[in-house]
């Protein structure tokens, strides 16, 4: 089992660009049996095996260590699991699928700004409320480790799989944590991103799992494919 | 009601002994002893204490949808038992068992022990019953002269009443108590809570209030669900009118030096007294009450090494009294506990009912043996 597995994106723009990447560092993916196939390989580097899985799935199971290299969003590294940034090295940023894990109220609120504006606000809701302040979100990681470190704690969240962007106005939460690339989604929707409420700045990245078994030979492959894609080998590596 | 106050006097040796001992404490004289199910509703954490706590949860789904959790703490589902009594006479309750808590390094499974005071008039007897329970259960565990931890969140509490802090800003400044860092930034907006905004015409409540329920409308905003309109432009109106919540430097100077109060227990008291005189403030209700609950710790503890900070506070909003924690040789938490009088409210009691209790780590004051048996 010296053969190390890399996943990559198996459909739309993602996939697009990954093999574009991949191709100008002179690392052509192929993928003979074409999009209903699953597997693939790089000419040339025998070394490697290559699968296609949604954006997802490949942060998952680097996470959990059944995948060694992947290609996928840091945003989803990081909902994977609580420490699931803690469980991988972000080998190297792409250059593309960026988008902003923001935080978005009501265009209404005109009281609010920033954070510090939103600090009080969850404060003075529940002094008032029975309820405290609810968060649409699916980002449940990145929101909670955000308020965390501005010092609130005084909300919940309500899961959002999906049109997160309406449940202010259904009624499901008074605010929202989504990803944008433009703006204009929340926007349509009469929200407005917090300036300091930016929580991360995603884009596709070279991730290597910590979880994975690596052996001498695995490593070795692991360097080829990180420094061919302009990724710097640091420190960090050693404890693979 | 004398929970705890029968002294374990057996010579218990083993771990397997020092179970039994701790069992029969837990439903010691006057203590019902009780045992909440493992299957909890998560939802009534997360209306409780929030995200925070909520992300310790160990969670799991019905095939209903529902979200359960597996017992995090005896608290919540003792207190809610408390509430469906049919009389609400003061009662004390005992537990023992598994608890669970997603912890950094994975879910984890440990034990509690505890008892929980509920609805007691005399709230000072209550916390000497808590200290009693406290002192035979060290005691079990041949831990004499533990180090402690006290604060108070009647005293913080207080004092912004006492110093005329603008009522606007007490439920934000008791959130983000415990939290040193966030009422840090929190201390420094007080003297110049808003950067300016530009307000361009300024607009009275009525007209604030008639444009932000227009656009509410437009963007299809309920307005009785959220953030009404009527608490959009009332706070819209505080940051315009920087001067009507601004708290004067002197007062925030004053928060700051009562909050870095800390250290031995002999030491801190005559701190506070200076405080008090300084602020030019008498020594009230809040600070007698505490110098009493001092002594009572000494009284009960008499080796212990008490600290207090008065910055300490477990940052769970219904505490309202008293809070310690009790630490073992490895710095890790043995026993926590103290008055959390806004709990059965919160959990939808009509009055207020006095709550004081405690929780024992079993696993690690078992550990504790181990470590002292070494030395």
């Amino acid at each position: 089992m010296s053969k190390i597995v890399i996943a990559v994106p198996s459909k739309g723009r993602l996939e697009e660009l990954t093999r574009e990447v991949f191709a100008n560092a002179g690392m052509a993916l192929t993928r003979p049996g074409g999009a209903r196939s699953y597997q693939g390989e790089i000419v040339g580097h025998d070394d490697i095996i290559v699968r296609f899985l949604s954006a997802g799935e490949i942060a998952r199971e680097l996470v959990r260590g059944n995948l060694d290299l992947g290609v996928t969003g840091e945003d989803l590294i990081h909902e994977a699991a609580e420490n699931g940034a803690e469980s991988v090295i972000f080998a190297k940023p792409l250059g593309f699928g960026q988008a902003d894990v923001v935080i978005a109220v009501p265009e209404a609120w005109i009281d609010v700004s920033q954070m510090q504006d939103l600090s009080d606000v969850a404060a003075d809701f529940c002094a008032h409320s029975p309820r405290l302040l609810r968060i649409a979100t699916k980002y449940i990681n990145l929101t909670r480790h955000f308020f965390a470190t501005h010092g609130i704690a005084e909300y919940r969240i309500v899961e959002s799989l999906g049109a997160t962007e309406a449940a202010p106005a259904s009624g499901s939460a008074d605010l929202i944590v989504d990803i944008t690339s433009t703006g204009s989604t929340l926007k349509a929707n009469g929200l407005k991103i917090l300036p300091d409420g930016v929580i991360l700045k995603s884009e596709a990245n070279l991730i290597v799992s910590c979880a994975a078994t690596w052996s001498k030979e695995k490593k070795n492959s692991l360097e080829t494919i990180v420094k061919m894609l302009g990724g710097e080998i640091t420190p960090q590596y050693q404890a693979l | 009601m004398n929970v705890g106050k029968e002294r374990v006097d057996i010579v218990v040796t083993t771990i397997t002994q020092k179970r039994t001992a701790l069992t029969a404490l837990v439903s010691s004289a006057g203590a019902i002893e009780i045992a909440p199910p493992i299957l909890l509703t998560a939802s009534d954490y997360f209306d409780l204490a929030g995200e925070e706590f909520g992300r310790r949860l160990l969670l799991t789904e019905g095939a209903n949808g529902k979200q359960y959790c597996l017992r995090p703490d005896f608290t919540l589902p003792i207190a809610q038992h408390h509430l469906t009594r049919k009389n609400a006479s003061p009662a004390a309750y005992g537990y023992l068992g598994p608890v669970f808590r997603q912890r950094k390094s994975g879910p984890t499974e440990f034990e509690q022990a505890g008892i929980e005071l509920l609805g007691h008039v005399d709230a000072h007897k209550a916390l000497a019953n808590v200290l009693d329970f406290t002192s035979s259960a060290l005691n079990i565990y041949d831990i004499s002269a533990p180090r402690m931890r006290l604060g108070c969140i009647a005293l913080f509490e207080t004092l912004l009443d006492e110093l005329q802090i603008p009522p606007v800003w007490h439920p934000r400044l008791r959130r983000r108590f415990g939290n040193v860092s966030a009422m840090d930034a929190l201390l420094t907006r007080l003297s110049a809570p808003h950067t300016q905004i530009d307000t361009g015409v300024v607009k009275t409540r009525q007209q604030l209030i008639d444009e932000i329920t227009q656009k509410m409308h437009e963007d299809g905003l309920s307005q009785d669900v959220g953030r009404s309109p009527h608490d959009i432009a009332e706070r819209f109106l505080e940051k315009q009118a920087l001067a009507a919540a601004t708290v004067s430097p002197k007062k925030v100077e004053l928060l700051r030096a009562f909050l870095a109060i800390a250290g031995p227990a002999d030491e801190v008291l005559p701190k506070l007294e200076n405080f008090y005189a300084m602020a030019q403030l008498s020594l009230g209700d809040a600070y007698n009450t505490f110098r009493k609950q001092i002594e009572l710790f000494s009284q009960v503890l008499p080796k212990s090494k008490i600290n207090i900070e008065t910055a300490f506070s477990p940052r769970l909003h219904y505490y309202t009294g008293l809070v310690f924690e009790i630490y073992g040789n490895s710095g890790k938490v043995l026993v926590s506990g103290g008055q959390y009088d806004r709990l059965l409210q919160a959990l939808g009691a009509q009055q207020k009912i006095n709550a004081s209790g405690c929780a024992l780590w079993v696993n690690r004051l078992e550990a504790q043996r181990e470590v002292e048996g070494k030395q």
